[in-house]
């Protein structure tokens, strides 16, 4: 089902692409424009898509794959999103201990104090590695 | 004797402390990517990118290089150790190291695999010194015809050997292409597909994307998917003893390997991956007793761990003498390239013969490197593997978000990273390959300039790209190429449909 939607996902996306392109100007063959290859490669896209999404609905076939923990990964979605909401809010250092606890925390590291102290061990080490060693401005 | 001189030349600047520290440096964190299942050699080297911007531009380039050949070092490590191949291109070497591993040789299957790498990595690296220099001269007279035919070409048997369905690597192609003309127009100077965005004018950063597709996608899968590490024996410095058995059995399909390596590695596609897998079959058919295959062969190990170490010199060679990447490796080398400002290619030799040529020599020294790192330290490197991933994925995770800030400092960066770190997850759970995604991307504007350029140079006549030599030929191994795969796909359909109605 997931191929299904990603497929579908794609396909969309490049149909999309093709009405934009198709605002551009094509050219002539002896003088080519701006969108002469976007055309070209949207049609190319498109058609390839429906064939694999065709392909995919015929074939009873799926994909051998890991399991995935669905919850982990919206909960690690939202922390990535956290991180870079606060990140320009609460500065690097802060930001970065907050994000590395909760990350430590759904990704089952037993505890409080150890995830607790990794966290802000590594990120007072991320935080002179970038800050003075690398010299990037950070918030 | 020319390029013995400005080979020499290179050692002279390959040896340089910086330099050679870099070489050091890439060689380690190269095995280290190798040997740590959780990344791969585009991710490491896409999350290294901005940490080389303060570098001298030839020292982060040796750096880089080291990292994508040394990783194939590291990946034997796991596939022979647990079963679980550090790289693709070790996927083949499980087949028989892990059987030597249960018996009690995985020491010397380690040793025969390192030593055979080193042995056939400066085999690719002795072709790279030859055949780069005239291949880099005769595409001087490369026009945008030439160009065309090459990157089309190339992205088309591309499609074919990327080891998934064809018709899905055509289509990430495809969408790298797309992805590719988004940004101002080179030709007319037209802003494409940015909806005001004044950021996304100069295109998506490849840096970004790739840290995106391959380094926040792999952290996001290898923390949501519930897997259990396996448990990892240990081995001590006597183990890794090959007997004399062993050596004899595996000198000629290390030079074998080291052979159809190069070979293999001069096409477009995951060279060191196809190479190993020929390899294994090759040494198959040449063995006298192939039913040991499967079983802990020697010959299983030294043979495709050689190869795709070869592969890996090969595919510099389109790189660096025409600026095309062919393979996920070299397109992530090429953003490296980039952001030193170095644009790689046929010029590359003459106007930067010390970064060309030094970076050449330290390929030598860096296989060298390799092997006396890798083999004493394998015990660390056993130690490592039993890192929890639990602990080791939240500091890439970061180290990754750090290092795409500092690229423009610019939270907007962070998310596209995280916009593409998601379809990267999703592309791998749904066997969509994102290696030529990166690569339709880094070739796309070549195809452009070069079909726009051409096509205006042809007076619009598609004909004349086929009667030029250069550009005729090219394009002519193309539809070749296709027809083969049309008639061997059309057989093998009637061939399934007799036996269906048998």
């Amino acid at each position: 089902m997931t191929e299904k939607i990603i497929t579908l996902f794609f396909l969309l996306g490049s149909i999309v692409y093709l009405y934009l392109a198709g605002q551009l100007t094509f050219g002539t063959l002896q003088s080519p424009r701006s969108g002469f290859l976007p055309i070209l490669s949207g049609v190319t896209a498109v058609v390839v898509a429906l064939v694999l999404m065709f392909n995919q609905l015929r074939s009873k076939k799926s994909i051998p794959k890991n399991n995935v923990d669905w919850t982990k990964f919206i909960f690690i979605l939202i922390g990535l999103l956290f991180y870079i909401t606060i990140f320009n809010v609460i500065g690097y250092f802060s930001a970065t201990f907050i994000f590395l606890f909760y990350l430590f925390k759904i990704t089952d590291t037993t505890g409080w104090l150890l995830p607790l102290m990794m966290a802000a061990g590594s990120s007072t080490v991320f935080y002179l590695l970038f800050k003075y060693y690398l010299a990037v401005t950070l918030p | 004797m020319e390029t013995l001189a400005m080979l020499l030349h290179g050692f002279y600047i390959s040896i340089m402390p910086a330099n050679l520290l870099a070489c050091t440096i890439g060689a380690l964190i190269g095995t280290l990517v190798g040997v740590l299942p959780g990344i791969d050699t585009i991710s490491a080297i896409a999350l290294l990118l901005p940490f080389s911007y303060g570098m001298d531009s030839t020292a982060a380039l040796i750096m880089f290089a080291g990292i994508y050949y040394g990783s194939k070092y590291g990946g034997s490590t796991t596939a022979i150790l647990i079963n679980v191949p550090g790289e693709a291109a070790s996927v083949v070497t499980c087949i028989d190291g892990y059987p030597m591993a249960q018996k009690g040789r995985g020491g010397a299957a380690l040793t025969v695999a390192a030593i055979g790498s080193f042995i056939a990595g400066t085999i690719g690296v002795i072709g790279l010194t030859l055949f780069a220099p005239p291949l880099a001269k005769a595409a001087l007279a490369f026009g945008p015809p030439e160009y065309f035919a090459l990157a089309l070409v190339g992205l088309i048997v591309l499609t074919k050997l990327t080891g998934t369905s064809a018709l899905k690597s055509t289509f990430m192609a495809v969408t790298g292409i797309m992805l590719g003309t988004i940004g101002l127009d080179s030709l007319s100077g037209i802003s494409r597909f940015t909806f005001g965005i004044d950021e996304l004018d100069r295109g998506f950063n490849l840096s970004i994307l790739a840290m995106g597709i391959f380094g926040i996608g792999e952290i996001l899968t290898v923390m949501a998917e519930t897997n259990t590490q396996s448990s990892i024996p240990s081995i001590r410095l006597r183990d890794l003893y090959p007997t004399s058995e062993e050596c004899r059995r595996s000198v000629a399909p290390i030079f074998r390997g080291g052979i159809i390596g190069f070979l293999i590695g001069l096409l477009p596609g995951p060279a060191s991956t196809i190479s190993s897998f020929a390899s294994y079959a090759l040494e198959k058919r040449c063995s006298k007793n192939p039913a040991e295959f499967g079983h802990g062969a020697i010959e299983g190990v030294a043979g495709p761990e050689s190869a795709n170490n070869s592969a890996i010199s090969a595919t510099m060679i389109p790189l660096l003498t025409l600026g095309l990447p062919f393979c996920g490796g070299t397109a992530i080398l090429l953003s490296g390239f980039m952001i030193h400002g170095i644009i790689p290619g046929p010029a590359l030799i003459t106007q930067q013969p010390d970064l060309f040529w030094g970076l050449i020599a330290s390929m030598y020294i860096g296989n060298l490197l390799l092997l006396i790192i890798n083999l004493p330290l394998v015990g660390i490197f056993v130690q490592l593997l039993k890192t929890p991933l639990n602990i080791l994925m939240p500091l890439v995770a970061v180290l990754t978000l750090t290092g795409a800030y500092s690229i423009n400092n610019s939270v907007f960066d962070l998310m596209w990273i995280i916009f593409f770190g998601i379809i990267g997850f999703f592309l791998r759970r749904t066997g969509l390959e994102p290696a030529p995604l990166i690569i339709g991307i880094v070739v796309g504007p070549e195809l452009e300039q070069g079909l726009v350029q051409g096509l205006i140079i042809c007076n619009g006549s598609i004909w004349e790209l086929f009667t030029r030599p250069l550009s005729g030929t090219i394009l002519v191994l193309g539809i070749l190429f296709i027809l083969y795969n049309t008639i061997s796909w059309h057989s093998k359909v009637n061939h399934l449909q007799k036996e269906v109605r048998s």
